[in-house]
Parts: structure tokens; C-alpha cells; sequence
């Protein structure tokens, strides 16, 4: 079991480690800050003032040494544009970010996980057909679409809730509202198919011929194994709290990680955009590790494998 | 009359609000409140005007945050008016004395004097040792900040492009300044309003801890105040109420950070927004056809341009390039593309430039015969010439790349457009170079501004070496020294032959022009540039 642990926590730290590399050097191949930062016509001494104060007239392997030597430090750098720390950059806009991801992770477990489940267990019925239907509507809407739609309904048509900003809880309904939609679908198209698979295993067979009742079959047998692979998702979905919130920020101009991102890359302000990789990585790595660590609780016969390893 | 929920929170909200806070002044009352949603507050994230020389810098700076000694006439003809310096005059070619307008406060309370002028130019603030007109310059190996408050590193450069012979500023007595020039120079006035040459106060500067801090909340003597700017999200100014121009009429002026288009007209036809900038002519229908609102449009002091790089071994041949100028119905783009609202400007001037502005010049002609006939004289045989596109960086920019592409197979010419992503890639200098994309603004009423600050010999044009030419240079060097009006006019004419039509360095497309949706009743008015108003002489919302 122990080696099962250690193998996935090498695997994570070096995935994390593959990353920042990976990042640092596109970052630095595809395109020069000091001409995005300061601009077309900004004058030639200039840059070549403004290369030298950030290092990136220094070959690519010595740049690459002393980030990693700073990392190792806990120095995440400074930004290249207002030169404050890129890690307070960074984890001042979090909460703004978990303060819509979380909710919106609740509300799609919360919703989408039962009415797969109820979908499942009432196969090819009105409810069954429902669920299919509105599972691929949310999932194949683009979020930009939707969330448009959303504001021209509610915001400029009905009058009821803000555009965008973050002034108030009433500006965080249609960002969550948004992002909510795709996950519900997504969890309810797995949990359905998941249940479906397993209600049709020997097991639920045998469960329900030796008498346990329906309930006791459906939350003792059929949702443990139909687990496995709503976990996978719903690790992803964790994974994702931190970044996945892109496009929807922008449209409703939300100031958390996901602006940052898109601002910091577009201006390649590199300590910054480093930094947030770094996060963004470790929470997708961490979340998956859990998923990992959760399949060997969930599943005994991966602990047994592991074991007969 | 309707009363939507939000609406009716707000009622209670502010009728709370009303009851909690009730040492709030009457008049303060009065005064409203602006929304102002924009794409972008600032692109470096400082509120410094000479880090931040940008387009939407001049917005949420001007006229109503930052000013100079001589300010620019923003509702008017973009000339100068008196500012914090109430007259000057001439000494000599080199020299230049102001009075300052007496009792003028600082946002600190502070009353500004000649100390402030001298810091606002000093080493310290700006020019970081630099020495003026060909003397030791900005080198990176001797640009290594020591302390938090050392300047950001492409500050002085961009100080020396606007004051490459300033020697330095003279308090000559409490109201009283000298602008000491190391070489003649007839623009010093225009210098004076460009962007860049605004005053700060000195104390300020002294008690921030760091540059950032500073950067963050200028002190200066504007209207209206930094209350608060959180760098991509917002900017609230409030009234300064000491402004020696009279009181303020907004309370508070807030820019919203919006980054997509479709989100900024929302906000605005919801009502959230009393104004919705950087909208682009496809959008303008959807605020003009809603009851109470309204889209004013205007052109600016910035002129859209592609520049060719005439190493490139398809357009060393001059022939080429000219037809490539003749091939262009503009005319038809400005229609097309702008619904008519810009114009083709009279090559690359500007009107403002006064008795400079050659009369008579025009873009050049789209004659679609004179460029095949030119192709055929040239020789070419059809190779792809690259062409350098952002993806919309410039408003329409890829629908223009594109109709010009089509423009130029009509003449023979075969031009291919590459998508980049950044500057970095649009400049970088190698053999897929060929075309760009540019916009030339004119930073003060002067073609020094203009053609010889992007086109001479330290523009950006010949530092990427992308083009030169000797004659054009010997012009440039000419008009920045030379104090002979009628010759440095004659001498501008040349340059525009030389750059727009004998060997072409870029061709003008069209004059820029921006459209700011916002509420009819608000009774405000856009001026000719990105600068927003919002001072008394203009606002008459009741």
C-alpha cells in the first residue's frame, strides 16, 4: 500500500516539476516582454534597459537555474509590471475565484449526481429522457454562449441581477449559475451510465434475490461501485476549482485567478504567470492524487494489487 | 414606472445608507457618481504617466487626474491652453520661462511651486542620469536598481524620446521656472503638453515607501483623485475639491475593467454602466437603437498604418511598395469597416500641426491601373510577401488585413498574412518580415511628433531596421534643430514624399477614431481623443 502511495506522489511532484519547466521555457520562446510590456513604440533603449533589470538578456539555461534555485527559496518573483510579488498577486485573487468554483462544484454534485442516479434507476422513462436531454444541452453549450444568454435574459431584459463586476453575493448568481450547467450535465451522463453498469452486474442480482431491499441494494451496493468513476470526475472538477473559471470571469468580469491569467500571459509577465501555473498544477496534481489515494479506499482490489506488487 | 428587485434593493440600500450616514454633506450629495466600463484601465498597472504611455493611459489620466503646465486643449483644437502655468515666453532657441498660476493645490493639500516643476523633470523622476542630446545614455549595464524606488527600467528612455536635449529645470523663484535646452528647439511649448511632462508634487514622492506604493496613487493636481485602483479590476477617482479650477461636479468617477465587448454593451443597455467604451462599429447599433442611450464617436490624434520593411527582398524594390500604396480603395474600408465615421487623412499629419500642415497632401490615390502598371514595371514574379497580423490588437484589424490582401491581388501583388501573437513576434526581425500593422500619433502640434519620432532615425521603424533612407534623415536631424519655420515646413513636405510616395516606408490607411456608448441625459461630451472630460466646463447633467 505504501509503494501504491509513493509511486503517485513521485509521479505528482514530477508532473509539477515537468510543468514549470514546460512553461518556462515556452513562456520565454514566444515572445519578448519587453516589447508586449512596453509596447510598439516604445524606445529601442528601452528595452534594452528593461531586458537587462529582469534578467532576460541572460542565456535560457541561467535564467532557468536561478528560478529554480528562487523556487527552491519560496520566491515566486516579482511582476514585471507593477513589481509586486507575483505570489500576492496570485493568492489575493484566489477567494475571488473559490468564491464562485466552490458553489458551482456544489451545485453540480448536489444536482448532477442524483438526477443521474434517479435516471438510471427509472431507465427509458419520461424522467430517463428528461435528464438525457438537459445533460447534453448543459454540456455542449459553450459557458461564453450561455453565459451571454444568462445576462441577456436576467441582467439587460428581466432587470433582476447585475451584468458583471463582483460588488455583491447577487453578482455571483450568473457567473455560478454559468458554470454550474456543463458539470450538472457532465456528472448526470456519468452517474446514469455509471449506475446503469452496475445495476446490470451479478451482484445487484444476487443482492436482490437474497432479499435486501431496494434501497439497501441501490446505497449499499450499486452507488460503492458505481463510484469509481464519478470520483474521476468529480477529481478533475476539484482539480479545476483554481483555473477553471477562464472564460467565465472574463465575461462577466469576475477579478479572480482566471483574468490574472489571461492578463499576465498576454503581457507574458513571466513571475506571474509562472506562479500561477505552479498553483493551478499543484491543485490539479493534488486533486488527483486524492482521486488516486480515494480508488484504493474505494476499490480493495487495487490495494490488493498493490500489494501483490 | 417599473421597479425591478435590484432596483428596489437599492432604494432600500440607499434609503439604510441615508439613515446610517447622516453627517454626509448636502452638497456632496448632489453630486453623482460615474460608471465607466472599459477594456482595459491600464496596461502596466500604474497610474504613472510616464510608465503608463498608452491609449487608455490618456483616458483615466486626462484632463482629469494628471496636468501639465501647459495643458492640451481637450474639447477643442488639441492645441495648448494655459495649465498650471499661467504665461510664458521665449528667452532664446534653447530657453523658455513660465509662471506658474499661483495657489494651486496638490491633492495632499500642498500648494504646487517651482520644487515640484524641477522634481517633475529631475533625474529622480524621469531621466535617471540620462545626459540630454547625444551625450551618455540609457545602457543596460549601468541600469541596476538599488533601492525599491529606482525608476522601472524603460522610464527614461521614454523620457529622453520626449526630451532628448533637456538639460534640466530652473526654479528661478517660488512661481517662477526655466526649461534649459541643450540645442534649439522651436516644439519646447509642445513638449510641454505631451504626454509625460505633468507635474507631480515632490512630497508625495518622498514619503512613499517604494515606487509601486507612489505609482499606485499619484499626488496630483487634477480635478479628481486616485481613491482607490486595484490594477485590472478598477480605478475610482473622487472629487478634489480644492481644484483650482473650480469644484468638481461628479462626486466619484469609477472605471470598471471589461474586457469583452459584449459585456460592456450588456452593462450598459442594463443600466449598470452610464458609459461603455472601446465599442467597435459592429456594436454601435445595439446602443443607438435603445430608448436613452445614445454613441459618440470621435476621430483622434492617431492615424492607423502598415510600414514595410524594405530588406525584405519583395519590397526592396520601391516599385513595389508604391503600388502596394495605389492598390488601397481606403475610402471604401472607411465605409466598409467604420460605417463612414473616420476618414482618409491627409497623409501622416495631423490638422492641430497648424501652420506645419501641408495642404494639398493626400493619402496616396487608389488607382488600381497606375499599381499593375508599376507591378509590371518592377519585374515581380509573384512571390508571397508576409504580412503581419495581430488578432485584432487594432480595432478590425484581420477584416482590414484581410479586404487589403484581396485589394492587392486585384494589382497582381501576392501577400500573404501570418498571424502573430505579440509585438515581439510582429517586429522580430527576420526573413518572414515584410508588412505590419502600426498606428502614429502625433504627441504634441508638431511633425517632430510624428514622422521623425516613429520614422527618423531613432524611430522605431529604422531601430528594427526595417527602413532608412539618407535624405530622410539628414530632414529629421533638420527639423529637430532648425528655428526657421518656412524651411522646417518645406523641409516636412520633402519627408512626406520621400516616406508616402519616392520610397515608401508605410502607407496611412485611415485616422482612428473611438465610440463610447452612454446615457443621453447625462448631457456629456466625448472629445477628439481617448481623454474623457469630466470637468466643469463640461458636464451639465442635472
Amino acid at each position: 500500500m505504501l509503494n501504491y502511495f509513493v509511486t503517485r506522489l513521485f509521479r505528482a511532484v514530477l508532473t509539477i516539476l515537468l510543468v514549470m519547466t514546460f512553461a518556462f521555457v515556452v513562456l520565454r520562446l514566444s515572445g519578448d516582454p519587453a516589447s508586449i510590456l512596453l509596447g510598439p513604440d516604445a524606445p529601442t533603449d528601452s528595452i534594452a534597459a528593461f531586458r537587462a533589470r529582469w534578467g532576460l538578456d541572460d542565456p535560457l539555461w541561467k535564467q532557468y537555474l536561478a528560478y529554480l534555485k528562487s523556487i527552491a527559496q519560496l520566491d515566486f518573483g516579482v511582476s514585471m509590471r507593477d513589481r509586486s510579488p507575483a505570489i500576492d498577486l496570485v493568492l489575493e485573487r484566489v477567494p475571488a475565484t473559490l468564491a464562485l468554483t466552490v458553489p458551482t462544484l456544489l451545485i453540480q454534485l448536489g444536482v448532477g449526481i442524483p438526477a443521474g442516479v434517479y435516471a438510471a434507476l427509472h431507465r427509458e422513462s419520461v424522467a430517463d429522457r428528461g435528464v438525457i436531454m438537459l445533460s447534453i444541452f448543459g454540456f455542449t453549450i459553450p459557458s461564453f454562449v450561455m453565459g451571454l444568454v444568462l445576462v441577456l435574459v436576467f441582467a439587460v431584459t428581466l432587470g433582476w441581477l447585475p451584468s458583471g463586476g463582483q460588488d455583491s453575493w447577487q453578482h455571483a448568481i450568473l457567473p455560478i449559475a454559468t458554470m454550474s450547467v456543463g458539470g450538472i450535465g457532465i456528472l448526470a451522463r456519468f452517474s446514469r451510465s455509471a449506475m446503469i453498469e452496475v445495476m446490470g452486474q451479478p451482484y445487484i442480482r444476487t443482492a436482490m434475490a437474497k432479499g435486501l431491499s431496494w434501497r439497501d441494494v441501490v446505497w449499499k451496493h450499486a452507488l460503492p461501485n458505481a463510484s469509481v468513476p464519478i470520483v474521476t470526475i468529480v477529481g478533475f472538477m476539484v482539480g479545476s476549482l483554481i483555473a477553471g473559471a477562464v472564460v467565465v470571469e472574463s465575461i462577466f468580469s469576475w477579478p479572480g485567478i482566471g483574468r490574472l491569467l489571461i492578463v499576465s500571459v498576454s503581457n507574458r509577465d513571466l513571475a506571474v504567470v509562472q506562479c500561477l501555473l505552479l498553483v493551478i498544477a499543484s491543485a490539479m496534481v493534488i486533486a488527483n492524487l486524492c482521486v488516486d489515494f480515494a480508488y484504493g479506499l474505494l476499490d480493495p482490489r487495487l490495494r490488493a494489487k498493490a500489494a501483490a506488487h | 414606472m417599473l421597479i425591478h428587485r435590484r432596483h428596489a434593493l437599492g432604494l432600500m440600500g440607499a434609503a439604510a445608507g441615508s439613515l446610517a450616514l447622516p453627517g454626509l454633506s448636502f452638497a456632496q450629495s448632489q453630486r453623482r457618481t460615474v460608471t465607466i466600463a472599459v477594456q482595459k484601465i491600464t496596461n502596466n498597472n500604474t497610474m504613472d504617466v510616464w510608465n503608463e504611455q498608452s491609449n487608455v493611459g490618456e483616458r483615466v489620466f486626462f484632463p482629469n487626474l494628471w496636468e501639465g503646465l501647459i495643458n492640451r486643449n481637450w474639447m477643442g483644437d488639441q492645441g495648448g491652453v494655459p495649465g498650471l502655468a499661467t504665461s510664458w515666453k521665449r528667452l532664446d532657441d534653447k530657453t523658455i520661462e513660465l509662471k506658474l498660476r499661483e495657489g494651486v493645490r496638490f491633492h495632499n493639500g500642498d500648494e504646487m511651486t517651482a520644487d515640484d516643476v524641477v522634481f517633475s523633470f529631475s533625474d529622480e523622476r524621469v531621466f535617471a542620469g540620462t545626459q540630454p542630446d547625444g551625450g551618455e545614455t540609457l545602457y543596460a549595464d549601468n541600469f541596476k536598481p538599488k533601492t525599491d524606488k529606482e525608476l522601472p527600467a524603460g522610464v527614461p528612455g521614454v523620457g529622453r524620446r520626449l526630451w532628448p536635449a533637456l538639460r534640466g529645470v530652473e526654479a528661478v523663484d517660488k512661481y517662477t521656472v526655466r526649461f534649459h535646452n541643450a540645442s534649439p528647439d522651436v516644439t519646447l511649448e509642445g513638449r510641454l503638453i505631451a504626454f509625460g511632462s505633468q507635474i507631480a508634487s515632490r512630497r508625495a514622492w518622498d514619503e512613499a515607501a517604494t515606487y509601486a506604493d507612489w505609482a499606485n496613487a499619484p499626488v496630483t493636481t487634477g480635478a479628481y483623485k486616485v481613491q482607490e485602483y486595484r490594477p485590472d479590476v478598477s480605478l475610482t477617482l473622487v472629487a478634489h475639491d480644492d481644484y483650482w479650477g473650480g469644484r468638481p461636479p461628479l462626486a466619484e468617477i469609477r472605471f470598471l475593467e471589461v474586457p469583452e465587448v459584449a459585456s460592456r454593451v450588456n452593462g450598459l443597455l442594463s443600466g449598470e454602466y452610464d458609459f461603455a467604451c472601446d465599442l467597435p462599429p459592429d456594436q454601435l447599433d445595439a446602443v443607438r437603437n435603445t430608448a436613452g442611450l445614445e454613441v459618440q464617436g470621435s476621430t483622434i490624434l492617431n492615424h492607423r498604418i502598415q510600414v514595410f520593411d524594405k530588406v525584405h527582398p519583395v519590397l526592396s524594390d520601391p516599385l513595389i511598395r508604391r503600388a502596394m500604396t495605389h492598390s488601397i480603395d481606403r475610402q471604401l474600408i472607411v465605409n466598409a469597416l467604420w460605417d463612414g465615421q473616420t476618414k482618409v487623412p491627409a497623409g501622416l499629419q495631423f490638422e492641430f500641426y497648424d501652420d506645419m500642415f501641408i495642404k494639398g497632401w493626400t493619402a496616396p490615390e487608389f488607382n488600381l491601373e497606375m499599381a499593375r502598371d508599376l507591378v509590371k514595371q518592377s519585374g515581380y514574379q509573384g512571390d508571397a510577401i508576409p504580412f503581419r497580423v495581430l488578432n485584432n490588437y487594432y480595432i478590425n484589424q484581420v477584416s482590414n488585413a484581410q479586404i487589403m490582401v484581396e485589394m492587392w491581388k486585384q494589382a497582381g501583388l501576392n501577400v500573404e498574412i501570418q498571424m502573430v501573437e505579440n509585438w515581439g513576434q510582429v517586429l522580430e526581425d527576420n526573413d518572414t518580415r515584410g508588412i505590419r500593422d502600426w498606428s502614429n500619433s502625433a504627441t504634441f502640434n508638431d511633425p517632430v511628433s510624428s514622422i521623425v519620432a516613429q520614422h527618423g532615425p531613432n524611430g522605431l521603424q529604422q531601430q528594427q531596421h526595417e527602413w532608412t533612407n539618407v535624405e530622410m534623415n539628414e530632414l529629421s536631424n533638420f527639423m529637430q534643430k532648425s528655428t526657421d519655420r518656412g524651411a522646417r515646413k518645406k523641409a516636412f513636405a520633402r519627408m512626406l514624399e520621400i516616406t508616402e510616395r519616392e520610397d515608401p516606408a508605410f502607407q496611412v490607411l485611415h485616422q482612428n477614431c473611438v465610440f463610447t456608448g452612454m446615457k443621453s441625459d447625462l448631457n456629456w461630451k466625448a472629445a477628439p481623443a481617448f481623454a474623457m472630460d469630466f470637468r466643469a466646463d463640461n458636464w451639465n447633467a442635472s
